[in-house]
């Protein structure tokens, strides 16, 4: 009885277990055999082992300085997330205490989290167009500027205005994900730190903050993960340009494979990349993985 | 009501509408930018609000621009995808909770997060050549099987935590009681799981629904495209006509509009259960 129940759930998990191996895991590892070898649509015949050649190929561009796209990934990344998870904390402080439509509320402001990120990046195009976009209007109304700004044709504000449609996007993620753990604080503690003397801001500190530091964790350094792999909003608006000031690795690699058909470049671009967030998956996992077993 | 904690409603009160305000006003401005002319579109200093409302964006978004096509494409893959995954992950998330076995769980609940830090290009070259080989290149049958597997491994972490929170108890006694194994988690555990079905397709609609990149690397007949391609390709055709591509955005919002409408509460309890990716 027990045996057939134990091989039963075996069952149950084939049909999870053998696509992801088959679709996932094997690409993956496919992937990383084209990194090291000439690999272009032009000639999928004729693909010799090329060793390193792929990646000494990506640090020489000059068309594409590697270290200026690494640069970018970097701010690209850690501005993002930084708004992203200040405002999106400031958000779920707001929703902690009921109000009336608090409900709706949610709801309405945690949509952007359903809206695709190449429909972000066009919607944000528009709004930052240099002739007729709503940014544009809106400072000058304020007399904030004199004559309209190219945001996204001048390489000094096309990297700004990428990150400000990112943190659009990401505010209610980090909303939503921090009430929830913010519901969790007992209300005891604060009432202890009350009475030790401590004010809004040392309540903040010395209370809540520690009290969710795991969910912190793991939701930035999934986020992090995230937003380095993501390079819709980016292609939506600028595809890397003007002078590739907004070129991030990711944006990087899809205009090797869409527009040059260099998958081999592109393969060794994924792998630099996988590379580069294995430190922080690791990380992550093992937060994950403690989380998962405590309970 | 004391002066200080008055001062403190209005700031958070005005907080508050600064959020909603910047988070619903780009959505706003381009449902208004639809239902504007190109003569407006195209003003600056900017008008607002339109003098003469229309639907006429959306008339040539349907009429010359073929979108009622893609939209039914894309109805297929996403509903193929997601109602797939929310199948799988059921058998899958209840096999993984109920697992006896500690260290066997553990590798492959592992394997299940591992795939949420790759990156899907890193997939698509391979699947791309994977099923040129079979033929199943520019099959939207196809892609709607590469959608569902792409989604799944989140989609069984969040079942399996659904699970984890019904007790083994109820199946144990439905069991003794006669059921077979398929009978107790389809007639007793399932129905307790409805939200969180709700939730895992909500889920992996709205991620296949808004997928761009691999529908591109795939599709290719002109009346194949998927939503997202259609959009893409608006942009690439000689410039941006904003008039038709902000009707083709809106277009593309409604769907996940509806389905986060509906499944929104669920989503947020799956999402925070589950531990996180998009």
């Amino acid at each position: 009885m027990k045996d057939l129940r134990t091989r039963n759930l075996a069952l149950y998990l084939v049909p999870t277990f053998l696509p992801v191996a088959l679709l996932v895991y094997a690409p993956v590892v496919k992937s990383m055999v084209i990194a090291f070898r000439r690999y272009s649509m032009f000639d999928l015949r004729d693909t010799p082992f090329v060793g390193f050649g792929n990646f000494s190929d990506i640090f020489g561009d000059s068309a594409f300085p590697f270290l200026q796209i690494l640069g970018n990934t970097f701010i690209w990344i850690f501005a993002s997330l930084v708004l992203q998870f200040v405002l999106g904390f400031c958000l779920a402080l707001l929703l902690r205490e009921k109000f009336r439509g608090r409900g709706v509320y949610t709801s309405l402001v945690f949509y952007t989290w359903a809206v695709s990120g190449f429909a972000i990046g066009l919607i944000w195009s528009w709004i930052f167009n240099g002739q007729f976009g709503l940014a544009n209007d809106i400072l000058m109304r304020l007399h904030l500027i004199s004559r309209p700004i190219g945001f996204l044709s001048n390489p000094k504000y096309a990297l700004v205005a990428v990150i400000v449609a990112n943190v659009w996007y990401g505010i209610p993620f980090f909303g939503i994900m921090l009430l929830a753990a913010l519901q969790s604080v007992p209300k005891e503690l604060y009432e202890a730190a009350k009475i030790d003397g401590a004010g809004a801001v040392g309540r903040l500190f010395r209370v809540t903050i520690p009290y969710i530091s795991a969910t912190i964790v793991s939701t930035t350094l999934l986020r992090m993960m995230w937003i380095m792999n993501f390079p819709e909003i980016i292609y939506g608006m600028t595809n890397g340009g003007p002078a590739n000031s907004t070129n991030i690795l990711a944006t990087q690699m899809i205009n090797k494979i869409y527009k040059e058909y260099n998958y081999g470049q592109g393969a060794a671009l994924s792998l630099i990349i996988m590379v580069l967030l294995f430190i922080l998956a690791f990380a992550y996992l093992s937060i994950a993985n403690r989380k998962e077993f405590e309970s | 009501m004391n002066r200080p904690s008055h001062i403190a409603r209005i700031g958070r009160f005005t907080a508050l509408a600064l959020f909603l305000f910047f988070a619903l006003g780009p959505l706003a401005w381009i449902i208004i930018t639809s239902l504007k002319g190109p003569k407006e579109i195209y003003t600056f200093p900017i008008k607002y609000l339109p003098s003469h409302p229309s639907l006429e964006s959306y008339r040539q978004l349907f009429r010359f621009a073929n979108f009622g096509i893609y939209f039914r494409n894309s109805f297929f893959v996403t509903m193929e995808g997601a109602v797939g995954a929310m199948i799988l992950s059921a058998f899958g998330g209840y096999a993984l909770s109920r697992f006896k076995f500690k260290s066997a769980k553990r590798a492959m609940i592992l394997v299940l997060y591992v795939t949420q830090t790759i990156p899907t290009f890193m997939l698509m070259l391979p699947l791309y050549l994977l099923m040129a080989d079979l033929h199943a290149v520019d099959n939207l049958g196809a892609l709607g099987l590469i959608y569902m597997v792409s989604v799944l491994a989140f989609c069984v972490i969040m079942a399996k935590s659904f699970f984890d929170r019904i007790p083994a108890s109820l199946e144990e006694a439905a069991e003794i009681d006669g059921c077979s194994m398929l009978q107790s988690l389809l007639r007793v555990i399932m129905p307790l799981l409805a939200p969180g079905m709700v939730a895992i397709f909500s889920f992996a609609f709205v991620n296949i629904w808004n997928e761009l990149f691999v529908a591109v690397l795939f599709m290719s007949s002109p009346d194949k495209l998927t939503v997202p391609v259609a959009l893409n390709s608006f942009i690439s055709k000689a410039g941006i006509s904003w008039d038709v591509l902000s009707a083709g955005i809106v277009m593309a919002l409604l769907p996940t509009m509806l389905v986060f409408a509906i499944g929104q509460r669920y989503i947020v309890a799956g999402l925070t259960e589950g531990g996180v990716k998009e």
